[in-house]
């Protein structure tokens, strides 16, 4: 318990900001809602002027923009992004920070097996993930309920800000598996950036393709939000991928890490 | 007993070789120099025996236990100081002593100050603001802390002045009268030979010799310099007991073990302008081994 006392207490400051800042934009973007709300119409009357597969790039071929909730999509496509970025940082960075701050020379020295350093950083990293959600889900039903004029659809809210919660789980096994794949990392941030923007970027592609084989590749696709209002459920076919990949993600960390060597310093 | 058995210790990096057959063991309750230029493959040791690095072949056992199988049981009474200290940078010197503490069972807490006091070091500190020496003092403490029953130092003196590493040595001394074995990594002979019973020379990856401190002073290596006036007679120094000869326009150089009073002899009568009796550096004597070697 005290590595994961130790990791939670390092990653405090980062945690905070990152938590105020998703909540903050979220909520920012839904101020917005009360002021267009009567003009969306309009806006939905120019969107679909636009070629199909314009619309389709932007998301908005199916859009419906009476309700809060279709709206709501909108800002938090954006959390969906920066959140698979905080999540992949901390996954690329919880067990490489040892080697770049050089302190594995003092933690791996410790009467502790790999396995349980690594298990008790995995955990630091999952508690980080549940409170930034709970913490965007609170800010998001308050604003959502607040601005909200009619009762909404309490489910769909549900499941969409929930989607945060898998993509950054996926993202955080992902970064886990890359630091242990990887010898060395010297900078976080240009390959959780990278690689989150990627997948977000062959999902977008996606949406105009839509080629199924395609969609299997980017984890933005398991839990593409304007599908979610449509369906009212997470697809079982790509939530089943998501369990198999973060599942294998995290067993290869543990797999590598055994068998790793400390670079000396 | 053996505390430390190491037994044909291989391990590469690659292609790279890290050591080649390291073999030798450390008996209960003494204190076991490893000396050897950098790079010569100490730290590879030391690493794979706190199972770090996993070896190419061979292997090593601690208290009698394989180190990468038993490592992490073994590890409770182990005490590892590296070259290089490097700890959690926003933490205070004391958080990262407890911290260190909080992984060992009945850790005695009023020892932190007990060995602050003994080290001079400030606990209240944060560790980005500590010198090199300071870092490396924490290092000293949250090693002998948990009073490990093998203690490893992998190159412990540097950046620490000389009145501090005289506290060090009293301190290991102290913990090796308890009862506590001490593996002592340097590439400085002299602070080997102060605390040292036996070494190990380590070159090049593979273990040259090892060797009793006493044994080795009889075998005292002194360095000459002669710079003569006229022509030197090579054949003059045609001694047992001379290595390493060479010859630089009217200077001589060469090693000596010895009677010291055989080279006076052959330098009566001769017309010398300069005269200088050295110790050896280690690299002198470790090529000395090596033509042993050859």
């Amino acid at each position: 318990m005290n590595i994961l006392k130790q990791e939670l207490r390092m990653g405090k400051k980062a945690l905070i900001i990152w938590c105020l800042s998703l909540a903050g934009i979220l909520v920012l973007f839904m101020l917005i809602y009360p002021s267009i709300s009567s003009q969306l119409e309009d806006f939905q009357k120019v969107f679909k002027s636009f070629p199909i597969e314009f619309q389709r790039a932007l998301g908005i071929a199916d859009l419906q923009l009476n309700t809060i909730l279709s709206y709501y999509q909108f800002p938090f496509t954006y959390i969906l992004l920066a959140g698979a970025v905080q999540a992949m940082n901390m996954g690329v960075a919880v067990i490489s920070s040892e080697v770049r701050e050089k302190t594995g020379d003092f933690l791996f020295v410790k009467p502790v097996t790999r396995n349980r350093i690594i298990s008790m950083k995995i955990l630091a990293v999952l508690v980080q993930i549940l409170i930034t959600n709970a913490f965007v889900f609170v800010a998001a039903l308050i604003t959502v309920t607040i601005l909200s004029a009619e009762p909404y659809n309490v489910k769909l809210f549900v499941l969409i800000t929930s989607s945060l919660l898998f993509i950054q789980i996926f993202f955080a096994s992902l970064g886990l598996f890359v630091s242990a794949f990887l010898r060395r990392i010297r900078t976080v941030l240009p390959i959780s950036m990278g690689v989150v923007f990627i997948f977000y970027i062959i999902f977008l592609l996606n949406e105009t393709l839509k080629d199924e084989k395609l969609g299997l590749i980017s984890p933005f696709g398991y839990f593409d939000l304007s599908e979610l209002s449509k369906t009212m459920n997470y697809d079982s076919l790509y939530l089943l991928l998501w369990f198999v990949l973060v599942g294998l993600f995290i067993f290869l960390t543990f797999r590598l890490f055994a068998r790793k060597d400390l670079p000396s310093i | 007993m053996n505390v430390i058995e190491i037994n044909q210790l291989t391990k590469y990096y690659g292609k790279h070789r890290g050591i080649e057959n390291v073999t030798f063991s450390v008996e209960e309750g003494e204190i076991f120099g490893f000396i050897g230029p950098n790079g010569a493959g100490k730290s590879t040791t030391i690493r794979a025996l706190l199972s770090l690095i996993h070896p190419t072949s061979g292997s090593a056992t601690i208290f009698g236990k394989d180190c990468i199988k038993y490592g992490s049981e073994l590890r409770r009474d182990i005490g590892y100081l590296p070259s290089e200290v490097f700890y959690y940078e926003h933490m205070k010197v004391l958080e990262v002593l407890k911290y260190s503490a909080s992984f060992y069972d009945d850790v005695d807490y009023t020892r932190i100050q007990t060995l602050a006091d003994v080290m001079d070091l400030d606990l209240t500190k944060r560790i980005d603001d500590l010198s090199y020496g300071n870092k490396k003092k924490v290092g000293i403490i949250q090693g002998l802390l948990h009073e490990p029953k093998l203690i490893i130092l992998d190159e412990p003196t540097g950046g620490l002045d000389p009145l501090m590493q005289q506290n060090f040595f009293d301190l290991i001394r102290t913990e090796n009268k308890k009862g506590a074995t001490v593996l002592f990594s340097s590439h400085i002979l002299s602070e080997v030979q102060k605390l040292c019973g036996r070494v190990a020379i380590i070159k090049d990856g593979t273990i040259v010799k090892i060797e009793n401190i006493r044994d080795m002073q009889k075998h005292n290596y002194k360095k000459f310099t002669l710079e003569y006036k006229g022509v030197i007679d090579v054949h003059h120094f045609n001694l047992d007991g001379i290595t390493n000869l060479t010859l630089e326009e009217n200077t001589l150089h060469f090693l000596f073990k010895g009677d010291i009073n055989r080279i006076i002899e052959r330098l009566q009568g001769q017309a010398l302008l300069n005269f200088l009796v050295e110790e050896p550096s280690l690299e002198e004597i470790f090529m000395h081994y090596y033509q042993k070697e050859d």
